[in-house]
């Protein structure tokens, strides 16, 4: 398949996103994960079906690192806000806590079967390895959350919580992201810096950027020129990003936090960049699929099972630490923590930054665990959830989804 | 004089925002320094997020000079680039060329779209006096000047026979013809003028644009026996021309009703409609080997004037269309040779107001010919000073085509040009402010504004 061709899939797909967005759909067609468009790009992708040939996708970095960046603005921009509403501070800290057991967990089952496997990485490639699947594995996706949320019209406590949860937990894999990308600096840096400067350096300089553009759109600005300036800073972050070797995904986190910190037409900002998520997204993920690829079954299968255990272990035990320092979740149930097993966009595109970053075992690797990992989320977090809303009385009867959001 | 268009902010509102872009451009450079070494073609991204963004601020900075938007973005690029800070490089600039295809579609979808048959029809008469006046009295009167001055000025002249000479010549008159119609779409989108003098430009620059390819394959045509006396007069690319022309009209008319029924029937998602044909179409038009300006412009063309999708297709181009302008035009200002320029420019600059001084008494002989209202007759010329791409295009086709003396002929050309590129719409725009078309309606502004509709 050609590059234009490829192109106009992209933009087809894209497309779809958009009617999704434009009809509301979102709450109730597709998987939360969005994980189907993985799938499809893995099917078509060089690695099955061949139908996108390598250079194809090779060739589609640049989008994919827009993709990325533009999708982590947008989630920086989003950081910590419910619905219309900030979240409790307390959620923020819940949600930070989750991460870190989680991505711990994952970290720490994966160092072990990846020494027990004699895998041949080198030390360094273990870390990598065990932080990068740590850190992918960490998030609840937020558009399960509010897909399940949304669908069955369920209000509450323990709905509120868990989705002010979903949208504030994904500080810590991207920090934990940026200190894995300076394990490994880019080559040709003038001015070498020690480990620890790196990832202070991608929060400054992604901050600086925001700050940079919300001051340029503190006055009133026409529209076209408005979008000029977020696309030019988002570019400029991107582009800086892969230059420098740092993480995309977390500079133009921190961009679009400082963003919404700094503008006073944060509201407005929101309202003209989260509609562009979904179309941004799909695409992305095809992409995504089209770089998976299996090869090292045998040793993937244990790692990828070793993953999905300490994940499932740690939501399990973060719900419990959920329960005990917010009572009115109790209602959701001893294994409240499954609800939160979705994983979604930010877990394949840290395992895509990884692919691309990282190229071989220890990248093709998060990003095929990630990449599965959604998959098993997808089968077990929102009907978990769904449970657990009922249990507590949040939502009154299981309706067809059609009727609860009539 | 500024565009009333144009948002209105106080003296420490623009010292801040040249602070800001001072900043960012420090930023740029400092990675660069950093980093020096690039990552495949990574870098571009940045590229092109910086002439965006410097691009939109240079035109906002330069907004209460009178000088138009695109001259902003021609310095943004041309301070920018690969012979000033060299942000922006020479592969980065080239790498561009997909914007650019998207841009011109874009362009000349608008321009079709903007071209109302009703209000074409009261004009014709002007605008066949005016395609007579400026291409037979403009190409011979610039193939004169060229002719008389080109042993004093141009040295690769010297050597020339008379008869080849007179080929040059003509070339250069051929190629005098040529006007920017991204430079006019570029003004008229931003001044968002309307009136006779605006209508009347867009009409004739995007008609010429055919009237040009037609003459210049033809002026070739007699170039050539002049330049080798081996070769005979042949009219074969005329044919081939003709074949390209034409399908160009069927393929644009098919595409022009296929948006129409699309815009009546489902209107969603117009962005992503607008990339697929300036992506896909761009190819297809390409593998025809049709005109894509020609297409395009008659697809926007039916969509106005077939159905009653016009305008709303419009909005929909300029929603989308500003921020690809900015980054062609930025790109086009990075794109401009400035050590040529250097050396060729006192040249280039007597040659280019040779040229601006013909189309001046051109616009006025050809108003005085049509009976023209006084507003056109005094500033009719001022749109048609532009040039740009097409120009640059044909200068290549020329340059391939007689090797003896090509190179150092585009080089002229592309001095000349880039003189026109940023003195042409100036020009226009202070012509339009001058007249009253420019609008006084303010633009959608942030964060006043309504949340855009999914497109």
């Amino acid at each position: 398949m050609s590059a234009v061709l490829l192109l106009m899939g992209l933009l087809v797909l894209s497309y779809l996103g958009n009617l999704l967005v434009a009809r509301r759909a979102a709450s109730g067609m597709g998987l939360p994960s969005g994980v189907e468009y993985v799938a499809l790009g893995f099917v078509l992708g060089p690695h099955a079906l061949a139908l996108v040939g390598a250079d194809s996708v090779q060739s589609f970095e640049p989008i994919v690192q827009v993709a990325l960046g533009w999708l982590s603005f947008a989630r920086g921009l989003d950081f910590g806000i419910a619905g219309e509403r900030r979240v409790r501070g307390s959620s923020l800290a819940l949600a930070t806590l989750g991460s870190i057991i989680t991505a711990g967990a994952v970290a720490s089952a994966t160092w072990f079967v990846v020494g027990r496997l004699h895998t041949g990485l080198t030390g360094t490639d273990r870390v990598l390895l065990a932080g990068g699947l740590g850190a992918a594995c960490s998030e609840t996706t937020r558009h399960a959350v509010r897909w399940v949320v949304d669908r069955h019209g369920a209000e509450g406590p323990l709905a509120n919580r868990m989705n002010e949860i979903a949208h504030a937990d994904a500080a810590f894999p991207l920090l934990v992201l940026a200190v894995l990308f300076a394990m490994d600096p880019a080559r040709g840096i003038a001015t070498p810096m020690p480990l620890r400067d790196w990832p202070i350096a991608t929060i400054v300089l992604g901050s600086a950027i925001g700050a940079g553009a919300a001051l340029l759109l503190r006055g009133e600005m026409e529209l076209e020129d408005t979008w000029a300036v977020l696309f030019g800073v988002s570019l400029i972050a991107v582009g800086m990003a892969t230059r420098l070797g740092v993480p995309t995904l977390t500079l133009c986190f921190f961009m679009g936090i400082a963003m919404s910190v700094a503008s006073r037409h944060r509201k407005e900002l929101r309202e003209i960049v989260m509609p562009t998520e979904r179309p941004v997204l799909l695409p992305a993920l095809l992409l995504a699929g089209a770089r998976i690829e299996f090869h090292a079954a045998a040793t993937l299968a244990w790692i990828a099972a070793a993953t999905i255990a300490a994940r499932v272990v740690a939501k399990v035990v973060f719900g419990w630490t959920l329960a005990i320092a917010s009572p009115s979740v109790r209602k959701g149930g001893p294994l409240l923590g499954l609800s939160l097993m979705s994983s979604g966009a930010l877990s394949i595109s840290i395992g895509l930054a990884f692919a691309l970053r990282f190229p071989g075992a220890v990248g093709d690797t998060v990003l095929a665990v990630a990449a599965v990992l959604a998959t098993v989320g997808e089968f077990v977090g929102p009907g978990r959830l769904r449970r657990a809303l009922t249990g507590a009385g949040e939502i009154k009867d299981l309706q067809a989804p059609g009727e609860a959001t009539a | 004089m500024s565009s009333a268009a144009t948002t209105h902010r106080g003296a420490a509102g623009y010292l801040l925002h040249a602070a800001l872009l001072v900043a960012f451009g420090g930023l740029v450079l400092g990675v660069t320094r950093v980093a020096p070494e690039t990552h495949g073609s990574l870098w571009t991204i940045a590229a092109i997020g910086f002439l965006l963004l410097a691009g939109t601020l240079m035109s906002e900075l330069l907004a209460p000079l009178g000088l138009p938007h695109l001259t902003g973005y021609l310095l943004a690029g041309i301070v920018s680039g690969p012979y000033v800070l060299r942000l922006v490089d020479e592969h980065t600039v080239k790498t561009l060329s997909p914007v650019n295809t998207l841009a011109l579609s874009l362009i000349a979808l608008a321009g079709g779209a903007e071209l109302d048959l009703a209000t074409v029809r009261k004009g014709v008469r002007s605008l066949a006096w005016a395609t007579v006046v400026h291409c037979v009295f403009v190409l011979v009167a610039v193939t004169g000047i060229f002719f008389a001055a080109a042993r004093f000025l141009l040295p690769f002249t010297r050597s020339l026979a008379p008869a080849a000479l007179l080929a040059v010549s003509l070339l250069w008159g051929a190629l005098s013809v040529t006007r920017s119609p991204s430079a006019t779409l570029g003004i008229l989108s931003q001044t968002r003028a309307s009136g006779p003098l605006a209508t009347f430009t867009l009409a004739f620059v995007m008609t010429s644009d055919i009237v040009v390819v037609v003459l210049l394959s033809l002026v070739m045509s007699i170039a050539r026996p002049l330049v080798e006396p081996s070769a005979t007069f042949a009219l074969d690319s005329l044919q081939t021309l003709g074949h390209n022309l034409f399908g160009s009209v069927a393929l644009g008319t098919t595409l022009g009703l296929v948006i129409a029924a699309y815009l009546l029937l489902v209107e969603r998602q117009m962005l992503v409609v607008l990339l697929v044909l300036g992506f896909g179409v761009s190819t297809v038009v390409e593998y025809l080997k049709f005109d894509s300006l020609l297409t395009f412009m008659v697809a926007g063309f039916i969509v106005r004037n077939l159905s009653s999708q016009g305008h709303k297709f419009l909005r929909y181009i300029e929603q989308t269309g500003t921020v690809v302008y900015v980054i062609f035009f930025a790109t086009a200002g990075a794109d401009l040779n400035v050590p040529l320029l250097r050396t060729l420019g006192p040249v280039a600059l007597i040659l280019a107001s040779s040229r601006t001084a013909v189309t001046w008494i051109g616009g006025r002989l050809a108003g005085r010919l049509a009976g023209d209202p006084p507003v056109l007759r005094k500033w009719a010329w001022s749109g048609l000073v532009s040039q740009a791409g097409l120009a640059l295009g044909l200068s290549a086709i020329i340059a391939r085509e007689f090797p003896s003396f090509g190179v150092q002929f585009r080089a002229l050309a592309i001095a000349a040009v880039a003189i026109n590129e940023m003195v042409g719409p100036i020009l226009f725009k202070l012509a339009l402010d001058r007249s009253g078309e420019t609008s006084r309606v303010q633009a959608p502004s942030f964060p006043s504004m309504i949340p855009p509709p999914p497109t």
